[in-house]
């Protein structure tokens, strides 16, 4: 069914654009203001979306909890929220459609990386306010799964009932699959002969190409990654194909674009910047325009798998997590990359920023892998500076590489908290 | 002679922690020795039971390793010194051990230990 050819994407994409944009418009309050200068009946494909204004994170906090809703509140059947770091939560609610829609769009991504009704799916993403653990879980139940609902935690009890129920499918985030995997080893269960876990969808965080070579080699046969955010209805926006090069979105669904970040001015696909996401079917809270702060790139070319929907790669990290130190933009993903095709280091790290005088600091804490040789201090210092010396290539400035010891830097369930920004605690930024 | 090194951080309580595991499993410590840079450093150790201290230290969650060493007694040192150095044979670490005896860590341990049976030096490999 999701197997359209670009003219029929394009058909539909328009057709709900505009129906949407009319929605939203008669609906809802908060959009009929946005739209107030705007004649709607202009907005007919994708391109004329430049003339509506973003609707951004902030939009969302000022009108905290349900000011973007377009339909009555008797029409509401769920609340999702999304953890607000400072402030309110992001709230988002759902009508009956919009939850047989999320179901559908998260069985798709399941099928799409072969998930059948064979499988033993283990939801490991937490179950409640955060959207993970409910979408997969219905999405598998749609394709006729055997779903263990664990959530989060309990590691030990996860990779129990991994063996004793033969879980072949295991939804998390890339960080906890690789604590699960750790886990196991310490249980002297080796996942990749005790267990059967032929995929894994790991989404919720950006990853690298490193962190998957890692995943597959000590965990899952197979592991993917997953795009979705509470906004725009939960996990199954995109998703890879078993080619790995991009995640499909689909885009009968959501229009993506991607913008200049600082300017706003939309860019051509293959160049990186922030992505812009219209949701063509959400009827409680439809997000027209939403910059989701994710960096990324569009590849609007066919895919080897032969599905039209165009790719987005890998998140490159978010805005929000980018740091500016001295001037120069980090993403955590950059440096993850190079810690990961180190040997000698654990895939576990923290990634402080402190400034002393007028002069930013950049800290890279990482554990010394378990087999690490330790015989010679030369060999340990030499890591250190090949770690710093990689670092700054990749990075463009200095960073300050302490190694720790193994297991000493604090384990997540679910997102990893990497990084720690003591200018903003200091009050600096 | 096998010698153990563990990675440690280079802060107060780390060295205390490590030698109270070996303490409450028995483990008797012979030698030790600690080398560092700046905030981490390694500590090399010559212990009583080597396969236990392994294990106790690795279910610790520390970063362990083995390596071969010789050990000699300290008044045979400035003559093994001149011996090795004729040789070519580098000690790349030492450090001493109870009962005025010294470890030391050389590049070719198998030439080393050659050379102290035909001097008839008395050794510990």
């Amino acid at each position: 069914m999701y197997k359209l050819s670009k003219k029929e994407i394009i058909e539909i994409q328009n057709k709900r654009l505009r129906a949407i944009i009319k929605y939203a418009y008669e609906n809802s309050p908060f959009y009929r203001r946005k739209f107030s200068k705007i004649d709607i009946d202009s907005i007919r494909t994708k391109e004329d979306l430049k003339k509506i204004p973003f609707t951004t994170k902030d939009d969302v906090r000022e009108n905290y909890p349900l000011g973007l809703l377009a339909v009555d509140f008797s029409k509401i059947i769920r609340f999702h929220a999304s953890s607000g770091t400072t402030g309110n939560p992001t709230v988002v609610a759902y009508t009956k459609k919009d939850l047989e829609n999320w179901t559908e769009l998260c069985a798709r991504c399941l099928e799409l990386v072969g998930v059948t009704s064979n499988d033993v799916v283990q939801i490991a993403y937490g179950y409640g306010l955060f959207t993970g653990g409910l979408g997969f879980h219905y999405g598998a139940e749609k394709i006729g799964a055997k779903v263990i609902p664990t959530s989060t935690g309990n590691t030990k009890r996860q990779i129990k009932l991994m063996k004793d129920l033969g879980t072949t499918v295991i939804c998390c985030t890339p960080s906890y699959g690789l604590y699960l995997a750790e886990t196991a080893k310490e249980e002297n269960i080796d996942p990749k002969k005790d267990l059967k876990l032929r995929i894994g969808v790991f989404g919720a965080e950006p990853w690298s190409e490193n962190t998957r070579k890692k995943l597959e080699e000590n965990f899952v046969e197979n592991a993917y990654d997953i795009y979705g955010m509470a906004e725009l209805t939960g996990p199954g926006v995109a998703i890879e194909c078993k080619y790995k090069n991009g995640l499909h979105v689909w885009e009968d669904y959501f229009i993506v674009e991607i913008i200049d970040p600082n300017t706003g001015e939309v860019l051509e696909p293959g160049e990186k910047g922030e992505m812009v996401i219209t949701t063509l079917m959400k009827e409680a809270m439809p997000f027209i325009r939403y910059r989701t702060r994710d960096i990324t790139i569009l590849e609007d070319d066919q895919c080897d798998c032969g599905l039209d929907h165009a790719r987005i790669m890998r998140i490159l990290g978010r805005t929000d997590d980018m740091l500016k130190i001295r001037g120069i933009c980090v993403f955590p993903s950059q440096i993850e990359e190079v810690i990961l095709k180190t040997n000698g280091l654990s895939p576990h790290y923290q990634i402080i920023a402190d400034r002393e005088g007028v002069m930013d600091k950049l800290i890279v804490r990482v554990e010394v892998a378990e087999n690490f040789k330790t015989d010679k201090l030369t060999d340990v210092v030499m890591l250190q500076r090949k770690l710093e010396e990689e670092l700054k290539d990749s990075l463009g400035i200095d960073t300050i590489v302490e190694l720790v010891e193994p297991k000493k830097i604090p384990r997540s369930e679910g997102k990893a908290q990497r990084i720690i920004d003591l200018r903003k605690m200091k009050g600096l930024l | 002679m096998k010698q153990l090194s563990v990675f440690l951080e280079n802060r107060p309580g780390r060295l205390a922690n490590l030698l109270k595991i070996l303490e409450e499993n028995k483990i008797k410590l012979l030698a030790m020795g600690i080398a560092e840079a700046g905030n981490y450093g390694i500590v090399r150790m010559i212990v009583d039971k080597f396969e236990k201290a392994i294990e106790v230290l690795r279910n610790a969650n520390m970063a362990v390793n083995q390596a071969d060493v010789i050990i000699i007694d300290l008044d045979r040192l400035t003559e093994v010194a001149k011996l090795f150095g004729e040789l070519g044979i580098n000690i790349d670490y030492a450090y001493s051990m109870n009962d005025n005896k010294i470890v030391l860590k050389v590049d070719n341990e198998e030439n080393a230990i050659k050379i102290l049976n035909n001097k008839g030096i008395k050794f510990i490999a």
